[in-house]
């Protein structure tokens, strides 16, 4: 099973990445005719490039928070419905809303939530004009809440999923040993959502890591560069002021980064599976 | 005009784009390079053949969009020629985006194209926009606003013709002033104390005093380097210093930073954009507004809530500092270099940009015109009464820096001004930390 895998990476990964690559060792800058080889110069000026490092900081601290919240808000939410006797169907269908509507149309949503004069949010806080989007201490909690609010679905229905093939035997099993509920949770039900919570957490993880969307419709990386992630500074180098090699650089760093996050996790759940074999 | 015909058409024929194009017609296409060296203009390379030229175009918003018809007027008036207009996101982002990866690619998919003012520097510097001034003399700039020409000229050729414009302005509550006497502010510290005045009068909470444009983007730039200005500071100096006057810079950031912390301002200008400062102020809730002159039909419209008690007026300058001075803004039209059509094409540019196309535009959509005689043309200031006071203020703002590295300088400037409104810097911090970027930023572009 090897073969095939090494093969999709190589084409869909590998060959683009290895183009980037070359592309962050010049300094090319189409619209003053510069192009020239550089080496790692772009790479010197990014380790000292104060820019930079908040924009990596902006993306750890995004990446932890939303993923981690969206992992125990998703397990939660798989556990109620689990428990849940009606309106299974309905409940799993107003979930997925969320997650099927288009990024760009959940960010102009959470704008409207977010306005501070005329906003939901403000208005049944009581009226008070909170900067949500505009106030540093703020602006990033409120991306990742939104982020939570469109992707916390995704994990609920794979939790979900998953905790459905769970045979009902053991939890009677368990019930007749004398095991409550919490028990019930944390030693049946965890561990057998072990392998699934891995798969959520690499899919999260990876997407989080590239976030762009929202912090570009909601707030264009401001104030104060407080919610500018990576990706953002990329696209901002590469599409808006065309410093292409410059751009490159960052994005063979996110891409570095991504795959260092994918090898840790496969390895992981390789680890999980040699265990339960 | 025959010499520049010689020296366009061989390229006209020689785009790798148009090779079925030389087979089809190589025998009328060589009798109209013929007629076209020895009988000098004579519109162009394409007369007895129907020719498309495209014509990239935002989107005009409002209720009628007048630029339709001038196109079959200008069809009209060149058989053969159609014209295809083809409309772009209204997002400037996504426009620059656009042209950008078209160009680039060296694609000639379209003839004619709308161009925010700031790009006009950048793409010429890139050698996409074909170099107007075979055609376009200065005499036939110099009715438009001069903050127009400047980057329509940029290094000596002509890149583009005026076609819209936009000017910073202050938008001012009339019942409010009427009310407790006052005259529109000439200063900030007048503004500051007006604000103070009518607020300790009103008792009304929900009255903010002045709105603006603070969010991390364009608008944000505009804002500060207007505060910048009226402080009688530069991003560039003549001979190309980065904020020379420092201390004066870091003072017009440290007035904007002033109007948030004293509540003059709403905090949350730091997240505000045209729309949201304007929605605010047309529900009756500030006292001033800075914006740009569209926001002006939306206030007067039927069922504003401030319909009939707005007016306009300078942007207020600084005691002691610069007279007023407000930025500009809007759209050139510029030819694509690799166009098939560049006689047709540079027509069409500056039928567009006349005194005729222009008044057309002006009486038919909420968009300004950059001739300055429309301004007091008895029939525009009908459909418009503010149209005289907006001239002046037209007339005395100034472009932001014009520069093929604009998008780069903003970019950079956008964060620190941001750090200095929210707090996270000083004024003057932010000042050295932009110089500094500046200074990095351009060396690498020598």
């Amino acid at each position: 099973m090897l073969a095939p895998a090494l093969i999709a990476l190589a084409v869909l990964a590998a060959w683009p990445g290895l183009w980037v690559l070359w592309l962050s060792l010049q300094r090319r800058i189409p619209v003053f005719g510069i192009e020239r080889f550089v080496g790692p110069s772009n790479y010197a000026f990014l380790a000292t490039d104060p820019r930079f490092w908040n924009a990596l900081k902006v993306t750890l601290i995004f990446t932890f928070a939303s993923v981690g919240l969206e992992l125990l808000l998703g397990v939660a939410v798989a556990l109620a419905l689990q428990g849940q006797q009606r309106g299974r169907r309905v409940a799993v269908a107003l979930l997925l809303l969320p997650w099927a509507l288009p990024s760009v149309v959940t960010g102009r949503m959470f704008e409207w939530l977010y306005h501070p004069s005329a906003g939901l949010l403000n208005f049944l806080l009581g009226g008070n004009a909170i900067n949500w989007l505009g106030e540093p201490a703020l602006a990033l909690p409120a991306l990742i809440a939104a982020d939570i609010w469109r992707t916390m679905p995704f994990v609920a229905l794979l939790c979900y999923a998953r905790v459905l093939t769970i045979a009902p035997d053991i939890y009677e099993a368990a019930h007749v040993d004398g095991a409550g509920t919490v028990a019930t949770v944390r030693d049946i039900t965890l561990p057998l959502l072990r392998r699934v919570l891995l798969i959520a957490l690499l899919f999260r993880t990876l997407d989080a890591l590239r976030a762009f969307d929202l912090m570009f419709v909601l707030t264009g990386g401001g104030p104060a560069n407080t919610t500018e992630t990576l990706t953002v500074y990329a696209y901002r180098s590469l599409f808006q002021t065309l410093q292409l090699g410059f751009g490159a650089a960052i994005g063979v760093v996110v891409f570095v980064l991504v795959m260092l996050v994918a090898w840790a996790y496969l390895r992981a759940m390789a680890r999980g599976e040699e265990a339960t074999a | 005009m025959s010499g520049t015909i010689t020296r366009v058409t061989p390229r006209v024929f020689n785009v790798t784009a148009a090779p079925d194009f030389v087979v089809r017609w190589r025998r009328v296409a060589l009798l109209v390079v013929v007629a076209a060296v020895v009988g000098g203009c004579s519109g162009g390379p394409a007369a007895h053949e129907p020719v498309t030229l495209v014509f990239k175009h935002a989107k005009i918003l409002g209720p009628a969009d007048p630029v339709p018809g001038l196109l079959r007027e200008f069809e009209r008036r060149h058989p053969g020629v159609r014209v295809q207009a083809e409309s772009l996101s209204w997002n400037s982002d996504d426009q620059h985006q656009f042209f950008v990866i078209n160009l680039e690619g060296r694609g000639a998919a379209f003839d004619v194209m709308m161009l925010d003012v700031v790009w006009v520097a950048e793409f010429a510097r890139a050698g996409w926009l074909l170099d107007l001034s075979p055609w376009v003399t200065p005499a036939e700039l110099a009715p438009h606003f001069p903050s127009t020409i400047e980057p329509a000229t940029w290094s000596g050729g002509v890149w583009a013709m005026p076609w819209l414009m936009n000017v910073g302005i202050l938008y001012y509550r009339t019942d409010l002033l009427a009310r407790h006497g006052l005259q529109p502010p000439k200063t900030w510290e007048e503004l500051v104390d007006q604000v103070e005045r009518i607020r300790g009068v009103e008792h009304d909470p929900r009255l903010d005093g002045v709105l603006w444009q603070g969010r991390q983007y364009e608008g944000l730039t505009v804002n500060a380097l207007e505060a910048i200005w009226a402080n009688g500071a530069r991003v560039f100096g003549a001979d190309g210093a980065i904020f020379p006057e420092e201390e004066r810079a870091a003072g017009g950031l440290a007035l904007l930073r002033a109007l948030i912390v004293s509540g003059v301002s709403p905090s949350w200008v730091t997240a505000a954009d045209e729309e949201l400062s304007r929605r605010h102020f047309g529900d009756g809730r500030a006292i001033f507004l800075r914006n740009w002159p569209y926001a002006m039909d939306l206030f007067q419209a039927t069922g504003s809530s401030v319909r009939g008690r707005v007016g306009i007026a300078p942007l207020p300058g600084r005691v002691g500092g610069a007279a007023s001075a407000a930025s500009s803004g809007g759209a050139h039209l510029g030819v694509n270099r690799r166009t098939r059509h560049p006689e047709l094409a540079v027509d069409l540019v500056r039928f567009m940009a006349g005194a005729e196309a222009q008044k057309v535009m002006a009486l038919g959509g909420a968009l300004n015109p950059t001739r300055m005689a429309l301004y007091r043309d008895p029939d525009v200031v009908r459909v418009h009464p503010d149209f005289p006071a907006i001239h002046d203020l037209m007339l005395h703002a100034r472009p932001r820096p014009v520069t093929p590295a604009y998008l780069m300088v903003s970019s950079t400037l956008q964060p620190e001004f941001s750090a200095a409104l929210v707090g996270v810097k000083s004024p003057r911090q932010a000042i050295e930390h932009a110089r500094v970027r500046l200074k990095y930023l351009l060396e690498g572009l020598r």
